[in-house]
């Protein structure tokens, strides 16, 4: 599979996927999208990339804990669950409002995007993990 | 700040302090000690800050909404009761954690000890101070999986682990019943607060009258006596002695046995008042108090005699709470109240020099010491101080608080009228016989006597003042509470005591009082105390040839031959359910959704195949079923794993595409993901292990496979054909709802994304536990390989 034919469009698209997988990411409360496909779509990338050029070869210069990714994930996920407590309401209780931002015009912010990043990073960490482990040779 | 507040914090600060602890120890380094002590201490001071207005009488209770549908609400309750238990834990947490910089070598594994530690003390303190049920029950179960982890520290020694599992097992299994037992109280009046109950006449009332009293007690209590370890419960503290030194002092003297204490403290003014509740704590009570005092003699390890005798005064505490009767429901609270805190300061003192003698000895074993005052004079003079707390001598705490005990004994007695005037005050007394002969023994076998000619190091001295310093506190306290025993009546027992019976109570504590019923049996007991003494030796042999000749006679060997029992049948069941080939599961999975969709589909559904199809499909999409059904085919008939997976793969895009000509592009997107993703893990999978089919399919088998496949095909398409005709009328559509509400109530346009992290958020958090814990699965099962190899 390490063609230099992949191994070129895996180095175009690398940069691209992210973005787009970020963009998922923050377009989901409105458009199709959301954490976990984000997630998914950042994953698969990167799965890509450790094909295309080796595992052991990617690690030499970018090895991050991926188990790390998804313990922040869940942390992140689980805080916004409780932040409402410490304002007094209800354990999961969501709110959203809309700021004013120059050259974006109105943006909304909503404690739920908080969650979908708490998702997004698990799904990356959990299925880097699943992979770099399965994948590894040792 | 005001009180909830100031409690708030104390009781999450551990928590979160403990969470960067490991963070702090690349800094600190070994000192890591005294940051865990500095975090005590800061819990201690945010607790004392909500003192004053508690020992003034009042009471303070406040409420965050958690689940309030469920009636379940984050709600600290603070009062006497409560207070008094915060400053118990938070103090000697301080206490033991200073200790813990002297005690632990710094060769152990100090982040993860002094982070147990914390843990441990959080949810202590949010037990004591928990207003709602499940609340407490929750904080309760923390203190049990903490003490597990804090017992069995010392992973590698079996006997580590066999206490650690005991305690876990009896401890956490009690909250169960606990948890049963709340659950019944709630189903009778309607509520999880404890306050509410406590302070409404006609909902107690009601609980007494009702049918399901005693049920409700009987489960409350199990989950007390197991984890104060009275009864037949007692088994799992002599084997937690395993735990380092300090952590048995903190957890298994002075705060986590006392759980149990607090809980029925915490109950009493809901269950007292009644026969049941005099029979069944009182009993229980004086049976342990009679049985461990006794059990104690036999003990060689100094901790394990210290086990023992912890067991023996919750006893005692258990039985003053247990002391009531129709008109006066708390004959022995002020007693026992007092008595707890006594007990706190001298157990855990002794446990220290427990400690320090284990630690500058190198044996626990007390029949190979001896005549060590010489050396240790500093270490005798606290134990002797402790020791003769425990054994009731004046002008010492213990003394005035077992003055108290024998006292409410005899008035208990007395109101139960008849052969009980008698038979309560002289149990009362044979208890303190027993405490009296084995506090002695502790400092006869260790200090006094002769030095033994070997078995110990030859130079041994006072350890540094690290070790020493909270020990001669406790000792401090000893005195002080005994000299002055208007400073801890007035500022704890008082309040605590009001806030059980519900009404101002004023306590006359006094070391002297003139020649009453309680001082002669004080005279008895000394007397008898020493002729028991004297006999010491004789009864530990004959408690010995007893066990050996009668070992079924022990509720450990029946803890253990249930234990041994249960892996025996527990690893027949998995072997049985659990056979390997991954098909076996398939098959099991496919049969049951037969069942489960066939047999509602049968009943709800006017007719099988609804009669008025809509065959009318684009002939795009036909093709697209097509090729479906082609690579579906390609997948089972194919004989190599490359293309077979390519076949599956290839049918899971075209999924994703029928998903875009169906109008529903999250879904598109998602399994277009997956589906890559899943194929490149597959063919990393499959190119380790050989390319071909080697197993050769029987016809029988195939045929069988044939079958349950067609017959699970059917029911699904049956079910679909069923589903597009719309919703079948019992049932309702649940999507109106979204549709409706997820503009105006999460501020989001895709319903999808709003139901996934808003509607349905908690269960998300669920999923995204279980992606986490896939990938620790995963890990694991692939480096266990490699240790096999």
């Amino acid at each position: 599979m390490t063609t230099l034919i992949t191994k070129t469009i895996t180095k175009i698209c690398l940069p691209l996927v992210i973005l787009f997988s970020i963009s998922l990411l923050l377009a989901g409360h409105n458009n199709p999208g959301g954490g976990f496909i984000g997630g998914v779509m950042f994953a698969s990338i990167i799965a890509l990339t450790y094909v295309a050029y080796g595992l052991d070869h990617i690690r030499s210069f970018f090895d991050p804990d991926w188990t790390n990714w998804f313990g922040l994930g869940l942390f992140l996920a689980a805080a916004t669950a409780f932040v409402s407590m410490a304002f007094s309401y209800n354990f999961f209780r969501s709110a959203f409002g809309f700021v004013h931002i120059p050259l974006f015009g109105e943006v909304e912010l909503a404690s739920a995007a908080v969650f979908d990043v708490g998702v997004y990073l698990v799904v990356i960490g959990g299925l880097l993990s699943i992979f770099t482990n399965v994948g590894d040779d040792k | 700040m005001d009180s909830f507040t100031a409690i708030t914090i104390a009781v999450f600060l551990p928590f979160v302090l403990a969470g960067i602890l490991p963070a702090v120890e690349k800094v600190l380094k070994d000192k890591i000690g005294w940051y865990a002590s500095a975090v005590a201490l800061l819990s201690l001071l945010l607790i004392a800050q909500a003192a004053p207005e508690v020992i003034h009488g009042e009471t303070i209770q406040k409420s965050i909404q958690w689940l309030p549908s469920l009636g379940i609400n984050f709600s600290f309750y603070i009062d006497g009761l409560s207070v008094m238990f915060g400053f118990i834990v938070s103090g000697i947490g301080v206490i033991i954690m200073s200790y813990s910089n002297g005690y632990m070598s710094k060769k152990e594994d100090l982040p993860r000890y002094y982070q147990q530690l914390l843990f441990f003390m959080g949810s202590m303190l949010g037990m004591v101070f928990s207003a709602n049920m499940i609340q407490l029950f929750i904080f309760w179960e923390l203190t049990s999986i903490t003490s597990f982890m804090l017992i069995g520290y010392w992973r590698n020694r079996p006997m580590s682990v066999y206490g650690a599992t005991k305690s876990l097992l009896i401890t956490a299994a009690g909250g169960l019943f606990m948890l049963a037992g709340f659950l019944v109280l709630n189903a009778i009046t309607g509520t999880f607060d404890i306050p509410t109950i406590m302070n409404n006449e006609s909902i107690r009332e009601l609980l007494h009258g009702h049918e399901l009293f005693l049920i409700t007690l009987i489960l409350i209590f199990i989950g007390a006596a197991s984890k104060s370890a009275q009864g037949p419960f007692y088994i799992w503290l002599p084997n937690a002695m395993e735990a380092p030194t300090p952590v048995s002092a903190f957890l298994h003297s002075a705060t986590m046995v006392k759980a149990g204490i607090y809980l029925i403290a915490r109950i009493h003014p809901i269950f007292s008042g009644t026969d049941a509740w005099f029979i069944m704590v009182s009993g229980v009570g004086i049976f342990t108090m009679l049985l461990a005092g006794f059990l104690a003699f036999r003990q060689t390890d100094i901790k394990g005699i210290l086990a023992y005798s912890t067991i023996s005064q919750l006893a005692y505490l258990m039985t003053m709470y247990g002391y009531t009767t129709h008109h006066e429901p708390g004959i022995g609270v002020a007693a026992a109240t007092f008595h707890l805190l006594n007990h706190a300061t001298f157990k855990a003192c002794l446990f220290l020099v427990a400690g320090i003698v284990a630690h500058e000895t190198a044996t626990r074993d007390i029949t190979k010491m001896g005549g060590l005052r010489k050396e240790m004079p500093i270490t005798f003079i606290i134990a002797s101080i402790g020791a003769l707390s425990m054994a009731g001598i004046p002008p010492l705490n213990g003394f005035l608080s077992k003055e108290m005990f024998y006292e409410a004994s005899v008035e208990m007695g007395h109101l139960l009228g008849g052969p009980y005037s008698i038979l309560i005050p002289a149990l009362a007394v044979l208890g303190g016989v027993f405490t009296f002969a084995y506090s002695i023994k502790l400092i006869d076998g260790i200090f006094l006597g002769k030095r033994p000619s070997k078995g110990l190091p030859d130079h041994i001295h006072d350890p540094s003042m690290v070790m020493l310093a909270p020990a001669i506190f406790l000792v401090f306290l000893i005195i002080l509470f005994g000299v002055v025993p208007s400073i801890p009546v007035h500022n704890f027992i008082e309040p605590t005591v009001s806030g059980i019976l519900l009404e101002e109570a004023h306590l006359h504590v006094k070391l002297w009082h003139g020649i009453t019923p309680p001082f002669i049996m004080t005279i008895v007991t000394f007397a008898v105390g020493i002729l028991t003494y004297t006999k010491y030796g004789k009864i530990a042999e004959w408690q010995n040839r007893f066990n050996a000749r009668f070992p079924w006679i022990s509720v450990n060997y029946y803890y253990d031959a249930t234990v041994e029992n249960a892996k025996d049948v527990t690893s027949k069941f998995s072997n049985r359910m659990q056979p390997g080939p991954i098909k076996t599961y398939i098959t099991a999975l496919l049969l049951l959704v037969i069942i489960l969709f066939t047999v509602p589909a049968v009943l709800l559904a006017p007719t099988l195949i609804p009669s008025d199809l809509n065959f009318d499909i684009p002939a795009y999409e036909v093709i697209i079923y097509l090729f479906m059904i082609i690579a579906a085919l390609g997948a089972a008939v194919l004989r190599k794993y490359l293309p077979a997976v390519i076949a599956l793969s290839g049918l899971g895009y075209l999924v994703g595409l029928l998903f875009i000509y169906l109008q529903a592009p999250d879904l598109a997107l998602t399994q277009v993901l997956v589906e890559t993703l899943a194929t490149i893990i597959f063919l990393l999978a499959i190119a380790r292990i050989p390319q071909k089919f080697r197993e050769h399919i029987p016809s029988k088998t195939l045929a069988r496979d044939i079958l349950i496949s067609v017959a699970v095909s059917s029911v699904i398409f049956i079910m679909l054909i069923n589903a597009t005709q719309g919703i079948i009328p019992p049932f309702e559509s649940v999507s109106h709802y979204f549709i409706e509400k997820s503009l105006p109530l999460a501020g989001g346009h895709n319903i999808v994304n709003v139901i996934l992290v808003d509607f349905r958020g908690y269960d998300t958090l669920g999923e995204i536990a279980v992606i986490s814990l896939a990938g620790f699965g995963v890990y694991n099962l692939v480096n266990s390989r490699g240790e096999d190899e």
